[in-house]
């Protein structure tokens, strides 16, 4: 980073603009708080990067951002996954261009470095000028990549702690619970990935993609127009009736529990057991009945791992923030290894219908979030965050409350304001 | 008594050339001002009952049971997506964007007796009315495979490849 940008990452203090029931809108739209966001949050903290199963074979890699930086998730030659600054050690050129690619070595267009797909250097052409001792130059990399079931996660600094514990018991339940979909435990993310660029606040993405309040108002047109979808038990039929919940796992880790509201197994898939009765054996076989019929039930989870996971149910996204008041919502569907390729392709399906800038739900969270942007981008104002305050409550450490209580962006925020303190 | 093959009765691959080539683009100019002036209805009535509709993620030379795609409509889709529209809560599309778009480069790929497929260029302006007032520009390739039906052409499949189709794209709402 550089000294300016670390000198604001270091000193802004946005204690004063988060409060129990109310956030102020500028932590949208000030670029100040981006930079430091990008310090705190992505640099200082864990984020995620991408899934093992995006780069089966060694030498694959798909390029990614932590923050704004731009890297390679790879396999390398050892067969294990590594995270690199897609960045060349002599004058910073980008290595690789575009979003994906199989290697044997990363070989650099200006002046030709080459380096292994672990990041050394192997090779400088006329060696004999060479001045700095080129085993003592690799690409740049994160201090701490770790992994959980398939998932991988970075920490520039290395001063964030394990992942164990950024993930916690409840990012981890969540992990296990979406890869558990699988009879063989293991998702394949190959479907490739869709983004939908937006002018707005990367944490409107993150608060949206979880907010249970919004269903019935923003998203009106689909639910008018295809009646019959798991949500309308779920969400939309009425705050009196609805089981739904919304739990704060805590370290900014939010969940909707849409899954308490269904009506029937198998809803979050849009089948019943005799269209899908194969993956309902395995899963029995796999798992045993009582935890299988609980997946049937539940299906996916729905919720953000902090500060840019968001697994929303069949599929997964990624939060890139570019500035202040510009976004990518990456998202690929949850495909499944060990299951029929119909399955998956049902999934697909199901996927194309809701997400991205051509689905029927996204673009409309993408107009709401740019009108917040919009709205915001003079002198702000404050956002009430108050709903569910009183009939929230606490089971464990996590707090719970109606799937349209806001409980869910207080637990974001109260977290966002722990990591963000100077 | 021999008739001269017409674009309403005759085999299309016995058509006069000229004739077949003005009647495509007169297609292809209609269902272009139909979709710019978000005439729903109209639009819809394009297309046959095996509708496709496809925007691809990059070219659409892929398995799309394998592979994701921005749009991949069939016409019981297409005509989801024509009703969310005319729901008037589409909030994405909510006033519609205002759009014009040029369609040049009109190519016949194949001609058959009921069916020809075109391919053909774009460049559309939209403006974005509904949170940044943005003037977009989206420019790409259609093929369409045009069939003729009750004595007039309507679409069967229209595969769009946007020129970005591999990047990050904003609101795609709209009818391309």
């Amino acid at each position: 980073m550089n000294p300016g940008l670390h000198a604001v990452a270091a000193s802004l203090d946005v204690s004063d603009r988060i409060t129990p029931q109310k956030v102020h809108g500028s932590l949208y739209t000030d670029p100040e708080v981006f930079e430091a966001e990008l310090h705190r949050i992505f640099h200082l903290g864990w984020s995620f990067v991408g899934h093992e199963s995006e780069v089966p074979g060694v030498g694959d890699w798909v390029s990614r951002r932590i923050g704004r930086d731009p890297v390679l998730l790879v396999r390398t030659r050892e067969g294990e996954v590594t995270v690199l600054a897609n960045r060349c050690a002599h004058r910073g050129v980008q290595l690789c261009a575009g979003g994906s690619g199989t290697n044997g070595s990363f070989s650099c267009m200006f002046h030709g470095w080459t380096y292994s797909l672990s990041g050394e250097l192997r090779g400088v052409p006329q060696p004999i000028g060479q001045h700095t001792d080129a085993s003592a130059l690799a690409l740049d990399r994160p201090r701490a990549v770790d992994s959980y079931r398939g998932f991988v996660f970075a920490n520039p600094s290395g001063t964030a702690g394990s992942l164990h514990d950024h993930l916690g018991a409840g990012g981890r339940e969540l992990i296990d619970w979406a890869a558990d979909l699988s009879p063989v435990g293991e998702l394949d993310l190959t479907a490739g990935w869709l983004g939908q660029r937006s002018p707005s606040n990367w944490k409107m993405w993150a608060e949206s993609d979880n907010d249970g309040y919004h269903l019935g108002r923003l998203h009106a047109s689909l639910w008018r127009v295809a009646p019959g979808t798991q949500y309308e038990s779920a969400v939309l039929a009425g705050e009196d009736r609805v089981v739904s919940t919304c739990r704060d796992r805590g370290k900014g880790h939010i969940e909707l529990e849409f899954w308490k509201g269904y009506d029937k197994e198998l809803a979050w898939l849009g089948a019943g057991r005799e269209k899908v009765a194969d993956y309902v054996d395995a899963l029995v076989a796999a798992r045993g009945l009582e935890r299988a019929e609980e997946l049937l039930w539940k299906g996916p989870p729905h919720a953000l791992i902090f500060p840019n996971l968001f697994l929303g149910e069949m599929n997964l996204a990624i939060i890139e923030p570019l500035s202040a008041g510009d976004t990518v919502h990456h998202h690929t569907p949850l495909l499944l290894a060990g299951v029929s390729p119909e399955f998956n392709t049902r999934v697909l399906r199901q996927s194309e219908a809701a997400m991205g800038p051509g689905g029927f739900l996204l673009p409309d969270d993408a107009t709401a979030s740019e009108r917040m942007q919009v709205a915001f981008s003079g002198t702000g104002g404050w956002m009430d965050l108050s709903r569910g305050l009183g009939r929230e409550v606490l089971e464990g450490t996590d707090r719970v409350g109606h799937v349209s209580d806001e409980t869910v962006n207080r637990g974001f925020w109260r977290h966002y304001g722990v990591v963000m303190a100077p | 008594m021999s008739t001269t093959p017409d674009l309403a009765t005759g085999p299309l691959d016995r058509l006069d050339p000229p004739a077949l080539d003005a009647g495509v683009a007169a297609f292809l100019y209609r269902e272009a001002r139909l979709a710019d002036e978000s005439r729903y209805d109209e639009w819809l009535a394009l297309w046959t009952d095996d509708a496709h509709y496809w925007v691809p993620s990059g070219t659409g030379d892929y398995d799309r049971d394998r592979r994701i795609s921005f749009i991949n409509d069939n016409r019981n889709r297409l005509t989801t997506r024509i009703r969310q529209l005319q729901t008037g809560v589409r909030y994405a599309q909510t006033p519609p964007s205002p759009m014009r778009r040029v369609v040049s480069n009109i190519e016949l790929l194949s001609v058959t007796g009921d069916e020809v497929e075109v391919g053909s260029n774009f460049v559309l302006y939209e403006l974005s009315l509904q949170a940044t007032n943005e003037l977009r520009i989206w420019a790409g390739r259609s093929t369409h495979l045009l069939r003729r039906r009750d004595g007039q052409l309507a679409m069967a499949r229209k595969v769009v490849e946007l020129v970005n189709a591999s990047q990050p794209l904003p609101n795609l709402a709209f009818l391309l």
